[in-house]
């Protein structure tokens, strides 16, 4: 199966970037997401706007996730996270998956890190990554 | 076939559609930014709907605020933060 990504300069560089629907039923969460598929992040963190799409309250939200917080290094700085367990991730070509996600739950109010599609997401699904960056052109192929 | 499976089948229709509306606004919001920082949109996120400009604001939380006012459900809708011209994010 090949999910198309998309190539587009953003925040001064080329980058491979797509779009999925992030669901969960508890906390009930239903949310499209862009997210830059980062090759550089071993973990899927989900940015802080787009935690605040959601409208769930940072105090509900923090004690559905697992875990203590653990410090992740981003750019501009350090965020705590927490996990959200087997959150169902689906694709515009009507593939899904579940796969724990990062949500950041302290120092990330002045953070305007995006969403990472990391690479835990490229090995559970056992993907194979293709870029053309003269091109413009990524996809992940994805074996059935 | 059974009424739950049509359900079903509606509600996977339901939310491709906004994935792909979403995916459309995210795409407008790429091939405007030079327009959008001309505008004075610059260091502050923006809401896209239908390919316009909606809201936006230094925080997001004004963003969603101003959705909220115009009666929309800010988890639909494409929120992105423009950069200044130039500036490089290092992830």
């Amino acid at each position: 199966m090949i999910i198309p990504l998309d190539v587009d300069n953003f925040a001064g560089s080329l980058r491979i970037m797509t779009h999925f629907v992030l669901r969960s039923e508890d906390p009930k969460l239903f949310l499209p997401i862009r997210a830059i598929v980062d090759t550089g992040s071993p973990l899927t963190l989900i940015g802080p706007a787009d935690i605040a799409r959601m409208r769930v309250s940072k105090f509900q939200l923090n004690s559905k996730l697992e875990g203590r917080p653990q410090p992740v290094s981003v750019g501009g700085g350090q965020i705590s996270t927490k996990i959200l367990k087997n959150a169902k991730i689906k694709f515009g070509n009507g593939f899904e998956t579940e796969l724990d996600v990062d949500f950041p739950v302290k120092n990330e109010e002045k953070s305007v890190q995006p969403s990472l599609l990391g690479m835990n997401f490229l090995l559970e699904t056992k993907s194979k990554l293709f870029f053309d960056g003269k091109n413009h052109i990524a996809h992940l192929e994805i074996e059935d | 076939m059974k009424r739950q499976e049509v359900t079903s089948y509606k509600m996977v229709d339901q939310e491709l559609e906004l994935l792909k509306k979403f995916e459309e606004d995210s795409g407008w919001f790429n091939k405007n930014i030079d327009k959008l920082r001309k505008e004075n949109f610059t260091g502050k996120f923006v809401a896209i709907k239908n390919e316009k400009p909606i809201a936006s604001g230094e925080n997001v939380d004004i963003v969603i605020k101003s959705l909220e006012k115009l009666k929309e459900n800010p988890s639909y809708i494409f929120i992105e933060f423009v950069y200044p011209k130039g500036h490089i994010l290092i992830l």
